[in-house]
């Protein structure tokens, strides 16, 4: 009796032990994994003086964000709101009937898109630069919002298509086929049945759509120069012609990195389905 | 295989549409409908730019010298029979194929350890994960600038921690023997997480019984990661190594930021010689024959990938 006591008491040890061990290691790797990102963030708080200081006690500041204010990185934030934006709404608008249409009728050709949708989410953003660039100088759309709204289009459209077409095949079709007894056309039972019942997945498609847009920075790079440049663009431009200012570069880093931070732990549990769009069985 | 697609969907309806036409006709063609606009755009938005790279690469445009080179195929592979010849761009592709060996290769180690590590329910190890979701989707340009911040030996707190504890390290990024390594430990960091969600979904599918089988036959936790999970996340592991190094192919804020290709070249990975050449070298056609041979290499990644998932499904 007391003995079997005892095994219980070490068993409960050992649990007590592992569990020590394995919260100790987490910890350990949260720090270690969180350290960098921490850093920048500590560093848009620090004054001019202190920016290198290794102290953990000192007095932030917001003056990095107040100088933020003035020039061009306002401009810069507002065009990368604006055509994140509107890349998301236009890639919905086209690709939520298309990926609608998809699921409803049987394709033999539907592997065939996935191949096509895969192609433009694995392409080099370069093969997409390229021509547009060239095409773009004729076009008068280079350093413009529109012209960075198309581009986006190449990586969003196929991501809508193919994210939502899932999303459609889980909402049950007598639904709207009831719709349609009552005298529905298809696409007024979309959107009064279909539509609503997918909504979630419709939002999670947007949200990574919007973010998708605004993390770029190649296209941006690239197609504009100042009066379409968006915020990761200026951000490096405070490093090359602007002398190494650090704390605004860690302010300005923060600022552009905050929305993606808050939309993703939204959509924490679409994300591996967007990253992975095409590729992995439906 | 875009051809196949626009020439097959027609057909696909007629063959669907009942004798009788009427209301299901019309519904075929409501659904034709809402895809035809997706189609359309994605053919202007993809597979024109994707012929126009074709023919560009086809000549020796140069935006310097435009009234020559446009539109001149006198030579249309000089390109490519150049790009043979041509070092920098066979050192390019080999930076390519050892940052991508090894970036892959210790995500996949990584994530496989911090997965199998925090895969266990209770609410702080859920905040964990959730936590370490923040590298992966940062903008890349600010990962690039946190990196920037901690390899600068000036402002960096991990060179100023070795010079005080007496071990001061030159700056990786600008070391031609450690440059590489520091662009791929960035981008471990940022995509180690993408990794480790894969292979923690695919840990909670992994059924009871063959672990309880294993255990009962008297398995250690060694043999029991070993002969049971491994198996089990084998095929997961492969899509996300798949993914991952197609996604290193496409390196680009990074190198731009830390190392700007250099010391030398020993950071010029493909995808930033073909953006040298065009926009700092103005050689359009050269960059875009770099770029077909990089879409080439990309395509058939791609086609390995569907097969591989295929096969999945068709064992399940």
């Amino acid at each position: 009796m007391s003995s079997r006591g005892e095994d219980a008491k070490g068993r409960q040890r050992a649990h007590t032990r592992r569990k020590v061990v394995l919260y100790g290691g987490a910890i350990l790797l949260l720090v270690v994994v969180m350290f960098p990102f921490l850093w920048l963030l500590q560093m848009s708080f620090r004054s001019n003086d202190d920016i290198l200081g290794l102290s953990v006690l000192f007095t932030p500041t917001l003056e990095h964000y107040r100088a933020l204010r003035v020039g061009q990185f306002p401009r810069s934030f507002a065009n990368s709101a604006l055509a994140s934006v509107a890349s998301t709404l236009l890639s919905l608008l086209i690709g939520v009937p298309a990926a609608y249409s998809l699921s409803r009728v049987e394709f033999r050709a539907r592997r065939q898109i996935a191949l096509w949708v895969l192609t433009t989410r694995m392409a080099p953003p370069i093969a997409f630069t390229i021509p547009f660039f060239l095409a773009y100088r004729h076009l008068d759309l280079l350093d413009t919002v529109p012209g960075l709204v198309i581009i986006y289009l190449t990586f969003n459209l196929a991501l809508v298509i193919w994210m939502m077409r899932t999303f459609f095949d889980s909402v049950p079709r007598a639904l709207e086929e009831a719709a349609w007894i009552d005298g529905s056309s298809v696409w007024g039972a979309f959107l009064r049945v279909t539509l609503p019942l997918a909504a979630p997945g419709l939002g999670a498609t947007a949200v990574l759509c919007f973010i998708f847009s605004w993390n770029d920075f190649f296209y941006a790079l690239i197609l504009t120069r100042t009066a379409a440049m968006t915020a990761p663009v200026a951000i490096v431009n405070f490093m090359q012609y602007e002398g190494w200012e650090w704390g605004k570069i860690a302010a300005g880093g923060t600022l552009v990195m905050l929305p993606v931070v808050v939309f993703s732990l939204i959509v924490r549990n679409y994300l591996v389905r967007g990253l992975t769009a095409g590729g992995l069985k439906e | 295989m875009d051809r196949s697609l626009t020439d097959r969907a027609p057909a696909q309806y007629a063959a669907a549409r009942p004798v009788a036409g009427g209301w299901a006709a019309q519904r075929q063609r409501a659904f034709l409908y809402g895809l035809i606009p997706a189609l359309v755009v994605l053919t202007a938005i993809t597979l024109a730019p994707g012929i126009y790279l074709l023919v560009t690469s086809l000549t020796p445009l140069s935006l310097v010298r435009p009234a020559e080179t446009a539109w001149n195929f006198s030579k249309p592979w000089g390109n490519f029979t150049e790009l043979i010849a041509d070092q920098r761009f066979t050192n390019s592709v080999g930076v390519q194929v050892r940052l991508s060996v090894v970036t892959v290769g210790l995500q996949l180690l990584v994530g496989l350890v911090v997965a199998l590590l925090l895969n266990a329910r209770s609410p702080f190890l859920e905040a964990v994960r959730t936590t370490f979701l923040i590298p992966m989707v940062l903008p890349p340009i600010v990962v690039a600038i946190i990196w920037k911040v901690l390899y600068t030996p000036d402002i960096s707190p991990v060179h100023r921690l070795l010079i005080w504890a007496g071990l001061p390290v030159s700056s990786l990024i600008t070391n031609p023997r450690a440059a590489l390594w520091a662009i791929a430990i960035a981008d471990i960091w940022e995509w180690f997480p993408f990794t480790m969600l894969m292979i923690l979904a695919a840990l909670q599918m992994i059924p009871e019984e063959p672990l309880e089988a294993a255990r009962i036959d008297g398995a250690g936790p060694w043999q029991l990661f070993r002969f049971v999970i491994l198996p089990l996340l084998q095929p997961t592991l492969l899509v996300a190594a798949l993914f991952r190094l197609i996604d290193s192919i496409k390196a680009f804020p990074l190198i731009y930021i830390l190392t700007n290709g250099g010391p030398g070249m020993v950071t010029e990975v493909t995808n930033y010689y073909a953006f040298i050449q065009a926009f700092n070298f103005s050689y359009w056609g050269y960059a875009s024959a770099i770029t077909v041979l990089m879409v080439a290499g990309v395509f058939f990644l791609s086609w390995a990938i569907t097969r591989v998932v295929r096969t999945e499904v068709d064992v399940e």
